[in-house]
Formats: structure tokens, sequence, C-alpha cells
């Protein structure tokens, strides 16, 4: 009798957790995990071996900012998922906005926050020049580079010679800062292990996925609709969108996110339209060329991906919400007079109660991998 | 007897609405046939569409929304006249899964008309 009672439990716990077709469609659209590399057509150094290592030492160095003291790796910390855990980045001064990570990142679209860059190295060259953060320029980056003997020979092994201006200088040695910042891939995980079960219908690797997890999940791609915004592999549909966190930095003060992103990424010499861009026949350009600028842009910011996420801790483009189940309750509670009146009508509160809100967090942490792929190794100088 | 015979010189005029290439969705108002196709159509990726307008109008736009959302695209798509009434607009993306509406804004004289279809997209 007992026997008999412990089936009908476990099938119905089973009815409870199963996915209908379309549910299984929308969780393998998730992955797979990892995804396989695609050069970047604009950098012409993308996926190169030597260029990879240059870049890897150009992450580190701190003798490019005006200080001496501030490398990438100051906010873009490894065990932090490239986040530094702060609410803002602070470089030679306090930024506007929360660090982004910078895993998975060659599957990016647009870049920072606002999306103000539309390839990694424009990106890896604005925080270089911006005098809140490495506050340096052009001429200095080229100064030390002549100056120093492995760098420069390193630099040879990968551009050739001779040196060209300072200008393009700097879009090169951001060019290998990309091709090493397109190698760190997070690595798979629970949600992924799932996912693959599900879709070869492996009930034992099915069942090891966790029921709150399985509960969570159900929230995320059904009635949270948070897959409809954090869509694909990476889990960002790599846009940009008013999800009613107020945008004031301080009293006077605003910050006008992806509206002010699509001036600067048109104005800007480095895009992809411009003249540094290897991709001769501009196909990677498209979105360039043809975003739009509208006043819903105003307090717009770029989906972030979800992998890893509870690594990265503060949340949101500024930082505002401490921990994941902040992040829940804020959809939960979400005002929509916070929104938009003219934005999208994609928000609205979720209204989880304690259950379905601990069962989403324990969703989003089941995106953590098992440490990513990164391992620092010593820099020797010895290029010859 | 004459009508008969203007419907049936007429008749193949409005047969030869054709979008050579493959298979094309069509969207008809009274007066005007919108044949069209994506290629290729994949969420969060750029994306062109072919398509044919019959008659042939002066000036046509092609967009598109997600009405459920109240937004349309983050971009413009550009439309190159490939004559007798064809196009390829290019530069559209759909950004989110969904109910999307493609638009067609076909300008004859000083009548502008709007053909509309919808599409899902998982």
């Amino acid at each position: 009798m007992r026997r008999g009672l412990l089936a009908i439990l476990v099938a119905v716990a089973q009815v409870a957790h199963a996915f209908s077709d379309a549910q299984v469609r929308a969780i393998a659209s998730h992955g797979p995990w990892p995804p396989a590399f695609k050069a970047d057509p604009s950098n012409r150094v993308s996926g190169n071996k030597d260029a990879i290592d240059l870049g890897e030492r150009l992450f580190f160095e701190r003798r490019f900012s005006s200080n001496g003291d501030i490398s990438c790796s100051r906010c873009h910390l490894a065990e932090r998922n490239w986040t530094d855990g702060e609410a803002r980045a602070r470089g030679l001064a306090l930024v506007d906005r929360n660090t982004p990570s910078v895993a998975n990142v060659r599957l990016q679209r647009w870049f920072g926050w606002d999306g103000a860059q539309d390839s990694l190295w424009a990106q890896g060259i604005r925080p270089i020049l911006d005098p809140r953060e490495m506050g340096s320029s052009a001429a200095q980056v080229a100064t030390l580079m002549r100056a120093d003997a492995d760098l420069l020979c390193r630099y040879r092994k990968v551009f050739g010679a001779p040196l060209p201006d300072d200008d393009k200088l700097l879009v090169d040695l951001a060019k290998a800062l990309s091709a090493f910042q397109e190698t760190l891939a997070s690595g798979r995980t629970a949600f992924d292990e799932f996912r693959d079960a599900l879709l070869r219908q492996d009930a034992a690797g099915i069942a090891k996925y966790p029921a709150p997890a399985k509960r969570g999940l159900h929230i995320f791609i059904g009635r949270g609709s948070c897959s409809t915004c954090h869509a694909g592999p990476a889990f960002t549909n790599g846009e940009f969108h008013d999800t009613g966190v107020p945008f004031f930095i301080e009293p006077g003060r605003v910050d006008p996110g992806r509206h002010e992103g699509i001036k600067k990424l048109l104005s800007s010499r480095y895009n992809l339209l411009g003249p540094y861009s290897d991709d001769a026949n501009r196909s990677g350009a498209t979105g360039t060329k043809h975003v739009v600028l509208e006043h819903r842009n105003f307090g717009e910011f770029k989906t972030p991906s979800l992998r890893n996420l509870a690594l990265t801790a503060p949340y949101m483009h500024n930082g505002r919400l401490a921990t994941l189940r902040d992040v829940v309750n804020h959809y939960s509670n979400i005002s929509p007079d916070r929104l938009h009146s003219d934005g999208e009508a994609i928000l609205k509160p979720l209204q989880l109660s304690e259950q379905e809100a601990q069962d989403l967090v324990a969703f989003l942490q089941s995106l953590q991998d098992g440490g990513g792929n990164y391992r620092r190794k010593p820099f020797a100088a010895d290029c010859r | 007897m004459k009508r008969w015979l203007l419907l049936a010189l007429l008749a193949p005029a409005a047969q030869a609405c054709e979008l050579p290439g493959g298979a094309a969705q069509p969207v008809k108002s009274a007066t005007t046939t919108v044949l069209f196709r994506t290629v290729p159509l994949r969420i969060g990726e750029h994306f062109a569409v072919e398509f044919a307008v019959c008659p042939t109008p002066q000036a046509v736009k092609v967009d598109a929304w997600m009405p459920d959302h109240r937004h349309g695209m983050n971009y413009k798509p550009t439309i190159a006249a490939l004559g007798g009434g064809r196009y390829r607009a290019e530069g559209l993306m759909f950004h989110m899964a969904g109910r999307w509406e493609f638009v067609f804004e076909v300008r004859s004289g000083s009548k502008t008309e709007r053909l509309a279809h919808s599409v899902r997209i998982e």
C-alpha cells in the first residue's frame, strides 16, 4: 500500500516537472554550450595564437594607465567571472556603471551597457582613453610599446613591422586584447547537462537536475517571460531594455543609456563602418548600418548574460541590487509607473510567491559553471 | 460578352505577380498583392526580405513590430528596388521571440496602403 502511494507521488512529481514540446524547444534554444568559435571578421588577428598571448599580457599591463597602476584586470577579475564585486567600477575615479563581465564576450553584438561600441576591439580602446578609468592616450601607449623590447617583439610577431602611427597602434593593441578576451569562456553548467539530457530523453540525466531549479526554469520560460530577453545560449538577446531601474546617477545627473550609446557609436571613428575594421566588405557591420535612434532608447541598457551570474553581484547597470534574490524581487514587484510610457509593454509585476522566488533563484544558480577555462600563467620576457 | 473578354484579358496580368526563387508568402488587399520571403529568419540575427508588389507601386516601405509588446525593431531596413516590382530589404532583426507583424506600406498615386502579416517566432 505504502509502495503504491509512493509510486503515485513520484508520478505526480514527474508530471509537475514535465515540460511540454513547446517548453522543450524553449529550453533547447538556450544551448548548445559551449558554442563553436567564430573569428571576428573585423579583427585580422582574431583567433591568432600570438595575438592571444600578447593580448593576455596587455590585459594585465598596468603601465598603459596614466598613473601606471590600473590594468583591465583591476575591474575584470577571473574569480568573479570577470567582474569586480563593486556596485560601480572604479579606475582613476568612480565610473557611472557596474563592471560588465567579459566572460563569453565574443558572443555579443554590442559592447558596454549602452552598446556604444560594435566590436570587442573598439570596446577595449574605450577604458584606456576614459579619464575615469585608465586615463591614457594613444601617444602614451605607443611610447610605452616602443620602449619595451619584449612587447615590441610580440607586437611585430603578430602584426609585422614597421610600427604604424599611434592611433593605428592603439587599435592593433586593442585587437590583440580582443583576441585574448575571445578565449574567456564559461564552462558547462548543471542547466546545460539537464538541457542535453532532456533532448536525448535521458531520464537519469533529467533526474539529476534539482527540482527547485526545474520549477524555476518553468517560471523562467513561462509565466516570468524572462527568456523573452534573456534568450539563446548566452541567456541574452544582446539588445537594450528599460527594466525600471532608476537611471539617475546622482541628483541632477542621469544616465541616458542606449540613447547616448547609439550617438557615440555612430560618431566613433572606431566603429565597424570606419577605417580600422579589417572586414573589407563590412559584412559584420549590418547592425551599425541599420541601427535606429528612438526616444524610447533613453534609459535602456543591454540585457546581460546570465551565465555565472551568481558570481557577478551586485546587479543591474548601476549595481543597485545586491543579491540574486533582490533581482527576482525587483521583477516580482516592478512598478509599471517606472517604465517609459511610450516604451515596450513587456514587463509586468510577476507577483511571485516566496516558494516561486526561491525556485527562480535556484534556476539562476544552476547557470554557474565549475570554474571557467582561464588559468593565469606567469609572463616571461623571452620574445625573440 | 465584351465584359467576359475583358476579364479574360486581365486575368493573366493578375496571375503574373510572382517572386522567383522559391516559396513566397502572399499578403493581399483588394487592389494590391505583396509576395515575400525572409532570408533567413532566426531570432537575434539580421535578415533580409525579398518581396514583389503587384501592381508595381511608386514607393514602398517595409517594417515590423510586436503588437503585444508595443515595440518595433531596433533597426531600420534599407530597401533596394530590383525592377519589375521586386525589392530586397536588408537589415531587419527580430530580437525576441513572440508574435511579430510585418507591415508593407505601398504608395500608388495619392493612395497609401498598409498590408500586414503576422508571424510567430520561437
